[in-house]
């Protein structure tokens, strides 16, 4: 707190603006082929890792020397399928479990074809959990999100709309493609299954409804069926899912990345950039913007806090003063304000 | 708090709000001087000064006398402090259903969230990826003692798996129990020693109901200040002041607790179950989750409405809470009880509580009478039992004070300021149908009241809080009230709800039609949420 900073402030709820060093988390499947290491800092646009697209289970041999020293989890080659069916090149695999009452024989996680995944932010790679997870602490700043749907991807960031405004499916062309695309408001799962369509890479939204969301998660689970590999398209939910626009300091930002790469990442969703030159926008103290209820969305300016105030059925609730639109300040219940620092 | 301070604070972060109360020495008694909550993102100090900073306008010289009346004094102030984080994740492997069963059981209502893994007739890859799953931090695996002419083929394999399972994740916490919990046998040797993650050997969940099992589990979840296990000490010592059977429903953003206190010699007995999916919203939130929000709703709202309104409580569980969000609440929180019920139905087998509390975010916010009608909505065991709620979020705080004579005294001092007593609810079981079934005479000092009893209703009495009185009940038929009978009399505590006299069915029907569902709820709410149009 500074001298201009009230201390009453600290009891107006609080979110960080931007963070620094967030892990993100790749989801890997048993069969998986990480091509990196623990530590090793990486580069996005770098080989990540290799999917199995078609898993299946072999039983393989393994010598008595290098029985002992198999592991589940870890990567075998060069051995040959047990049993009279023999393959007619070596099999490379992940080491699933042990066949149960053998000494030499175990399942083997393998396929025939691989689809290779970029990674889509730089950072050093902190944890390797074989067939779980690649967790990476990512370079840059990252901006938090509500939810996020699809997969994490890259591109340069373009706006379509205004902070208030909704995105027509017919308002997305093939010029966008390789884009991340800010749609303001809202969109629907017909806007997202066409920006997909058209090579989008990702779309930041203030709110996505749980209709469109589920759509648009059904729609990506026929695309992931389908046995050719899909370019990565992510979504990111940045408030909720009741309409609303999106934060203006967050627009400032957006507005400042315009043409810049950004990574849209899904656990947890956040957009992620590496713009050390970029001057970021100024949030005054005061500045706060209406998280949750009937006003949501709306933002104003917090001008103290006023105790115990009665609300709409009657509830009693923690209060704050603020002024919305420059109009005289009103009682708003503290819990659904929103600063960001 | 060993040297017994002046004032100390108590402070019970959860996952979605963080609640904190300040308690000071008044007249030799430990008297609460304040308590608010907010938003888990709010610094509890800055809680903490909003309370010293009322109490010093308020009352300044009790301030003062106190150390607190100047920012500094929050300083060297002693504090309780609990927390509460999302449940741990277990994968819980069994060759068979009904092997699986009691274990996951077991493992639910000791606070983690289960996955459920059968091998029978599992193909072995998608048994393999569950068992892979990032998110969890231990595998119980069990087998019947002895194990069963079903799952003995399978136990090869699930000893393979368990092996292979604790190799790729040598981290994680693995249990063996029952059939598979032999030292030094086959199946803990299939694992590999010196590993970071610990190894085991738990008891059969077919042991006293499984008990014990439970208890081993409960250990291994939470911290040291624990607020789940702070609530249950604090359910413990309460009934042991209060010389009454307590029962405590919790519903937080991430899990929901059931505490059953009773006194015993030389203190009390306490059985606690904590449940992910009694969770406000549970993780996994589907279409079984929403229909039952949606029959407890009392405002028109088409499902998608509704979705859309639950994720944002999901998002920011601590906004919208008055007007529509206020009754969205409480419909979430009655279907967490009943989920909360469901998963801990063996609780149900001993005597219905004395006094039923309810506890936790999910309703601190709504008016007392409409929680009472809430609790009498979901917690229906015949009886007669006090109703009230822990408004401060006190009690699990509390619990985490370590020395139980100290904790007794406090609770002691503070047992009339730790709950807001909602009032009594009458609940018998057994009555028939009819115009009337008998009648009830309410005898207090602000005089008498007499009531016809209608099967299916709920009659309300005032009965401001703080106030007795003496209820005199007769029914033409025999009813279930704790004793099967015709004639009961028993002394009431007044509330903020009064006296309910609940002659609705045990467990509660409601009509199918959505729309005689909402107006039969909404006449009920109406007659206890005053000010609900305003």
């Amino acid at each position: 707190m500074t001298a201009t900073t009230p201390a009453w402030l600290a009891e107006v709820p609080s979110r960080r603006f931007l963070e620094t060093g967030l892990e993100t988390r790749f989801a890997l499947q048993p069969g998986d082929r990480t091509l990196v290491e623990p530590g090793a800092t990486l580069v996005a646009g770098e080989p990540l890792v290799e999917r199995l697209r078609d898993r299946r289970v072999d039983e393989v041999s393994i010598p008595a020397a290098g029985a002992a020293g198999a592991i589940a989890g870890s990567r075998w080659s060069h051995g040959r399928p047990a049993g009279r069916r023999r393959a007619a090149h070596p099999v490379e695999g992940e080491l699933l479990a042990p066949l149960p009452g053998s000494k030499d024989k175990w399942r083997l996680v393998t396929g025939d074809h691989r689809d290779l995944v970029l990674a889509p932010v730089g950072g050093e790679v902190i944890d390797i959990r074989p067939g779980a997870e690649i967790v990476l602490r990512t370079a840059g700043r990252a901006l938090a999100g509500a939810f996020a749907a699809g997969s994490a991807a890259r591109g340069p960031l373009h706006l379509a709309t205004d902070p208030f405004g909704d995105l027509a499916p017919g308002g997305i062309d093939v010029g966008r493609a390789g884009c991340i695309l800010v749609v303001g408001a809202r969109i629907d799962a017909e806007a997202l299954t066409r920006a997909r369509a058209m090579g989008v890479r990702g779309i930041v939204v203030a709110s996505l409804p749980g209709k469109e969301l589920r759509d648009f998660q059904a729609s990506e689970r026929r695309q992931r069926a389908a046995l050719h590999p899909t370019p990565p398209f992510g979504v990111l939910v940045l408030e909720g899912a009741i309409r609303r626009r999106i934060p203006s300091p967050v627009m400032a930002l957006f507005e400042r990345l315009v043409g810049r790469e950004v990574s849209l990442l899904v656990d947890p969703p956040s957009i992620v950039f590496d713009a050390t030159d970029l001057e970021l926008p100024t949030i005054p103290a005061d500045w706060i913007h209406l998280r949750s209820g009937p006003n949501a969305g709306l933002e104003g300016r917090v001008v103290g806090v006023s105790g115990l105030r009665r609300f709409a059925a009657n509830v009693m609730l923690e209060a704050a003063r603020v002024a919305i639109d420059g109009e005289p300040p009103i009682d708003v219940p503290l819990a659904d304000l929103e600063r960001l620092v | 708090m060993s040297s017994e301070p002046r004032a100390f604070a108590a402070v019970d972060r959860g996952t979605a709000t963080v609640a904190a109360s300040l308690v000071g020495r008044v007249a030799g008694h430990w008297r609460l001087l304040g308590a608010t909550a907010a938003p888990a993102s709010v610094d509890a100090d800055a809680l903490l000064e909003r309370l010293r900073g009322r109490l010093a306008a308020a009352d300044p010289s009790l301030a003062a006398e106190l150390g607190l009346g100047s920012p500094q004094g929050l300083g060297g102030l002693p504090r309780v402090a609990c927390e509460t984080v999302a449940p741990p994740e277990i994968a819980v492997l069994a060759a068979t259903t009904r092997v699986l069963a009691p274990l996951a059981a077991a493992a639910t209502s000791a606070g983690w969230r289960v996955h459920r893994i059968v091998l029978d007739g599992a193909e072995i890859l998608p048994v393999a990826a569950a068992l892979a799953n990032p998110r969890i931090s231990a595998l119980l695996a069990g087998a019947g003692d002895p194990p069963g002419g079903d799952e003995r083929p399978l136990l090869a394999e699930l000893s393979a798996l368990v092996g292979a399972a604790t190799e790729r994740r040598p981290d994680l916490v693995a249990i063996l129990a029952g059939g598979l919990a032999e030292p030094g046998g086959r199946y803990e040797t299939a694992i590999r020693p010196n590993r970071p993650g610990a190894t085991l050997l738990g008891p059969s969940p077919d042991v006293s109901g499984g008990a014990p099992l439970r208890a081993m589990l409960d250990t291994l979840r939470g911290g040291e200040a624990d607020g789940r296990r702070g609530l249950a000490a604090a359910t413990g010592t309460l009934a042991e002041v209060l010389g009454r059977r307590v029962e405590v429903v919790e519903v937080g953003q991430s899990a929901g607790a059931r505490v059953q206190a009773s006194p015993a010699p030389g203190g009390s007995t306490v059985t606690a179950a904590v449940v992910a999916d009694g969770a406000l919203l549970p993780r996994g939130f589907g279409d079984p989750h929403l229909d039952a929000v949606v029959g407890w709703l009392t405002i028109p709202l088409d499902r998608l409405r509704v979705r859309d309104r639950l994720r944002e409580l999901a998002v920011s569980p601590w906004g919208d809470a008055a007007g529509d969000g206020a009754l969205l609440r409480l419909a979430a929180a009655r279907s967490a009880v009943a989920r909360l019920n469901e998963a801990t139905s063996w609780m149900d087998d001993g005597p219905a509580p004395d006094v039923a509390v309810a506890a936790g975010g999910a309703w601190s916010v709504a008016p007392g009478p409409a929680v009472a009608l809430a609790l009498a909505d979901v917690v229906r065991r015949p009886g007669v039992r006090a109703l009230g709620v822990d408004h401060a979020r006190l009690l699990a705080p509390l619990g985490t004070i370590e020395d139980s004579d100290e904790r007794r005294r406090v609770i002691a001092d503070l047992r009339d300021e730790l709950l807001v007593p909602l009032g009594t609810v009458v609940m018998p079981a057994g009555v028939r149908g009819g115009k009337s079934v008998g009648r009830i005479s309410v005898r207090g000092s602000s005089g008498s009241t007499e009531l016809d009893l209608v099967p299916g209703g709920l009659e309300l009495v005032d009965l401001p809080p703080g106030e007795r009185a003496v209820v005199e009940i007769r029914f033409k038929d025999p009813v279930t009230l704790g004793p099967k009978a015709r004639h009961f009399a028993v002394e009431v505590t007044g509330g903020l709800g009064g006296l309910l006299v609940d002659l609705r069915d045990i467990p509660l029907r409601l009509p199918e039609r959505l729309e005689r569902r909402r107006d039969l709820l909404t006449a009920w709410q109406a007659a206890l949420w005053a000010g609900l149009d305003a």
